[in-house]
């Protein structure tokens, strides 16, 4: 149907009103901010141009949260995205128990970070977790929770997020390989292809455009990463997990220094959109195709 | 085949095996890593999920406002998103191949970018504390994503439907209600309760918009750990239980809607069971 412009603005201006107050209005502002003084706890502020920006990245704690932020991105992402199509790819086909398989699969998407934080916690604790179980009945020693130590904390939150992210992949991934038309895997698998032919080949190929917008919102939650790491490690051992978010809101609603924390935070809002921009471009173009 | 079986009986064991440890705890029966050795600890009782409602008084209260938080803004994410999500959809080609991955970046802007100033505009229009900012908040929140999908769901429609009822006298209004939205309703109850999911556990929103008065399951998790207060391990595993099972129970039931969240909508979906 044709519409006219009026349509138009009758349908999108309820949304607009909401993204605008709540969303992108208040991240402009946020932004505008950044380069002066503002704070809700001062009356008066000055521009100060860059000034914010360059005292964040001066911020030894900044630096070592930018560096863990991209090491957790480079390593989540991609695992996640491994395991969840794996998931997906051995749910592709119908069989008997598979719906039921795909509700009990998602499970762990639907459990919140906090609460994957809260359960992580004990799961890897001394007393009742699972890894001291499974070493006591070994005969090892109790080891304490990996989320103490400096050079396995990261790591450790990577795989809780794996963890409770890799389902929720799986089950963006499933509607499109399903769409797959069932004689493209058999000609695939007639001329004797292994199952890597049928992954690259045929998967792949046909799934492009949700793997590249699925690992647009996948980039954006890991830069973001806060809950999850506020409830397992709080940023440390030292400042082995501090993520930008936890810097930015700490900054901002801890210790009051709000041109620093709205500043820290536009790095991360910066950083999205810088891989946004090459995301719309890859998406019109695969889209105009 | 045999291997797939393998495959998934593995992955099954990795992503359910904590959760099962979580559930065991919650009915009583927790690991004993003291003894050698290590031996289960405790029977099997309800009593920890009461003792929930000991240690922190206000949990129930805390359900009920998670409840009707998520609840409110699902159904206005919705209510703002599908039309716009249609007109997209029947917008000229270009401006739509443009658009429509906009919102996919704004569904992957982290709030963590945007929350300290809406912290403070909240504060000022004296909306701090109250359920409508963070009701319209979490709205805003999963809009983008909801808008992104139902436009996926809308283009694959053809147009015959709606021109005809136009040409029968009908508005814009009663087109998109009585003749799109039966139509495109599946992907709609989908959409609907992966937003709902996501509302129910966001945790910096409504923590920037309150100061302790209100609050959402998913923040009194996190006061319980941040203030440092001990926390006995099975009340814990309950609180998580509690706090899952509303999501869990839902996703169960609509299991079959859910496979219509199609991010991509390629050709028909092909339906299975």
């Amino acid at each position: 149907m044709r519409l006219s412009r009026r349509d138009r603005l009758v349908l999108f201006s309820p949304l607009a009103v909401l993204l605008t107050g709540w969303l992108v209005g208040p991240a402009l502002l946020g932004l505008l901010s950044t380069f002066t003084t503002y704070s809700p706890f001062t009356t008066s502020f000055r521009f100060v141009g860059i000034d914010n920006y360059l005292a964040v990245v001066r911020d030894p704690q900044f630096a070592a949260a930018a560096r863990n932020i991209a090491l957790f991105t480079a390593t989540a992402v991609p695992l996640e995205i491994i395991v969840g199509f794996a998931i997906a790819y051995l749910l592709r086909e119908p069989f008997r128990g598979r719906a039921g398989l795909r509700v009990l699969l998602l499970l762990p998407w639907l459990v919140s970070p906090i609460g994957s934080g809260v359960m992580w916690h004990f799961l890897l604790g001394t007393t009742n977790g699972f890894v001291n179980f499974v070493l006591g009945w070994l005969g090892f020693p109790d080891v304490s929770s990996p989320l103490g130590d400096l050079g396995l904390a990261l790591p450790v939150v990577v795989a809780v997020e794996v963890w409770r992210l890799a389902p929720f992949v799986a089950f963006l991934f499933l509607p499109g390989l399903s769409a797959i038309p069932r004689d493209r895997w058999d000609v695939a698998r007639i001329s004797g292809a292994s199952w890597l032919h049928e992954v690259f080949d045929v998967a792949l190929p046909a799934i492009r455009p949700l793997l590249i917008t699925v690992t647009m919102l996948l980039t954006g939650f890991a830069l973001g990463s806060f809950d999850v790491v506020l409830i397992l490690t709080g940023g440390g051992p030292g400042t082995a997990t501090m993520t930008p978010a936890l810097y930015s809101y700490a900054q901002a609603f801890e210790t009051n220094e709000w041109p620093a924390g709205a500043a820290s935070a536009w790095l991360i809002a910066g950083a999205v959109l810088a891989i946004g921009f090459v995301y719309v471009r890859l998406a019109s173009e695969s889209d105009s195709k | 085949m045999k291997r797939r079986a393998a495959l998934l009986t593995v992955a099954l064991f990795v992503f359910l095996l904590p959760l099962a440890w979580t559930a065991l705890a919650a009915f009583g029966l927790v690991p004993d890593n003291s003894s050698r050795p290590p031996s289960w600890a405790g029977s099997f009782s309800l009593e920890h999920f009461g003792e929930v409602g000991v240690a922190e008084p206000a949990f129930w209260q805390e359900l009920t406002t998670s409840t009707i938080a998520a609840v409110t803004a699902s159904f206005i994410t919705i209510a703002v998103s599908y039309p716009a999500a249609y007109a997209l959809a029947r917008s000229r080609s270009r401006i739509e191949s443009l658009v429509s991955p906009a919102f996919v970046v704004l569904a992957s802007l982290p709030a963590m970018s945007y929350v300290i100033p809406l912290s403070d505009l909240m504060r000022r229009v004296h909306l701090l504390d109250t359920l409508a900012a963070v009701v319209l908040s979490e709205a805003a929140v999963t809009a983008p994503l909801a808008v992104y999908v139902l436009h996926g769901a809308c283009r694959q429609l053809s147009a015959e439907f709606e021109e005809a009822a136009v040409l029968d006298g009908a508005g814009l209004a009663r087109t998109l209600i009585l003749v799109v939205l039966p139509m495109v309703a599946p992907a709609v109850v989908a959409t609907a309760i992966v937003v709902f999911v996501i509302d129910w556990n966001l945790l910096l929103v409504p923590l920037v918009l309150t100061s302790g008065e209100l609050k959402t399951v998913p923040l009194a998790m996190s006061d319980f750990f941040t203030f440092e207060r001990e926390l006995e391990w099975p009340v814990a595993a309950s609180a998580l239980v509690i706090s899952l099972a509303p999501v869990a129970l839902l996703v169960a039931l609509f299991h079959r809607a859910l496979q219509r969240f199609a991010l991509e909508a390629s050709g028909p979906e092909s339906s299975d069971e």
